[in-house]
């Protein structure tokens, strides 16, 4: 959404647009102008830190409960005994990644990909659709539909639009800013993309739950200067594509991993 | 049919089932009232699942979830905890005396005392503030939505949803980021 307050005269909207640029909520325009003007101005610099300092400690100190054992339990008696049976089950899920595995090549994709389509893709069409996605995003008016450099916005920011919130890292220290994130689709699944910077470079991460033992980054494609680098990790499958160089990508795969182990 | 119910329940209602119950607690500000406000809210979105129409279905969850708080709370509990109109009438008066100038009041919470408060501290600080801005802070800050789908769920234009959480935060700001006298 784009606010209609102008920042240069109106008192009262500087306020609300520092709030709506912490939040994430304006445009890649806004959100440089107004960074602007914070960044000129100590008394916006200090709101704006007060802001992120208000919702790191909420964050730390009362985090998300889970709904108690009794009460979903009571909800459960109440709607019936449905609520049980809306993951698939264990034995299922390996079920169809043993059989995914079984039927092509490239077992860690098919093992990702058996979650929607276990025998219609290949490892070819997976790599090809990430790096399109990463190029669509070059060509888009706006290529992540949060802008943030603060994980504590990126993050949320997915809750309720993909089933699992992707790990979100500071990489900033490092030379790699966190640009936002946006959803993008591989295999008809909405899925998180985070976009990363690395001096003009854009880099697009893609993390998807996987059922796949880890394993370490390795290049995995490079087509027309774009280069794909996969590796797993906690129960999630990570594919960044850019056209920063292998090596310095891979530099980027192995910062991103260690940081999300480590938190 | 009400299978086909329960699998609908299941798929838009069941992954928001903690943050409804969190919403409750927040707005009942007790525990028990917001376990009977939570069991109320999932029944009535049970029985009205056909009326999802699709958009966000957090959304939705939780806009039953409140909806349902607040008709309980008039009917069993005394009006003063409840007036939400009132204090809509209060806070839109309020927002329009213009609202950043006691940004720059004198009192100057700090960054560094922010971080420092505690969760008891956190949770009296919000469960002070006025419910209209209480639940828009819990919304944004705690559970994350986006100022659209906070429209969504309060019922407000999305200008109302900034004003209301800049002022939630500058109030808790005040609150947690100033020294105790």
């Amino acid at each position: 959404m784009t606010p209609s307050l102008n920042i240069a005269n109106a008192a009262d909207g500087d306020a609300l647009l520092i709030h709506a640029y912490v939040d994430g909520e304006l445009d890649p325009a806004n959100a440089a102008a107004v960074g602007r003007t914070i960044a000129a101005d100590p008394a916006l610099t200090a709101e704006v830190a007060r802001i992120e300092a208000l919702r790191r400690v909420i964050h730390e100190q009362l985090p998300p409960a889970p709904l108690p054992a009794h009460l979903r339990a009571k909800i459960a008696a109440t709607i019936g005994e449905r609520s049980e049976r809306t993951q698939p089950s264990w034995r299922q899920l390996a079920a169809s990644v043993a059989l995914a595995v079984a039927l092509g090549s490239g077992a860690t994709w098919l093992a990702l990909s058996s979650w929607h389509a276990p025998m219609s893709t290949s490892a070819d069409r997976i790599s090809v659709a990430m790096i399109d996605g990463h190029i669509r995003s070059l060509k888009a008016a706006q290529r992540v539909d949060v802008a943030s450099s603060d994980r504590h916005t990126v993050k949320p920011w997915f809750n309720g639009r993909i089933p699992q919130s992707p790990e979100v890292v500071d990489l900033a220290q490092d030379g790699y800013p966190l640009a936002g994130g946006r959803v993008d689709v591989i295999n008809t699944a909405p899925v998180a993309t985070l976009v990363y910077g690395r001096r003009l470079h854009v880099i697009s991460l893609t993390a998807i739950p996987d059922a796949s033992p880890p394993q370490d980054p390795t290049v995995r494609r490079s087509i027309k200067g774009y280069n794909l680098v996969h590796w797993s990790h906690g129960g999630v499958a990570y594919w960044a594509a850019s056209d920063l160089n292998t090596a310095e990508l891979i530099v980027f795969a192995n910062l991103f991993h260690r940081a999300a182990s480590g938190s | 049919m009400s299978d086909y119910r329960k699998v609908s329940f299941d798929r838009i209602v069941t992954p928001y089932l903690a943050e409804g119950f969190a919403l409750a607690q927040w707005l009942s500000g007790n525990r028990a009232d917001a376990e009977d406000i939570f069991q109320e809210a999932c029944l009535r979105a049970f029985r009205g699942i056909d009326s999802y129409a699709g958009g966000s279905a957090r959304a939705w969850v939780l806009s039953i979830v409140r909806r349902t708080a607040y008709s309980w709370l008039a009917s069993n509990r005394s009006p003063s905890l409840v007036a939400i109109d009132d204090l809509s009438a209060n806070e839109c008066a309020y927002a329009e005396q213009g609202g950043s100038g006691d940004i720059v009041s004198s009192a100057t919470p700090e960054a560094a005392l922010i971080a420092k408060a505690d969760a008891a501290r956190l949770n009296a600080a919000i469960g002070a503030l006025p419910v209209t801005f209480r639940e828009t802070f819990v919304l944004r800050d705690m559970q994350g939505l986006d100022y659209r789908e906070i429209a969504e769920v309060t019922g407000v234009p999305v200008g109302t949803v900034m004003s209301r959480l800049a002022r939630a935060r500058h109030r808790l700001m005040m609150t947690i980021g100033t020294q105790q006298p």
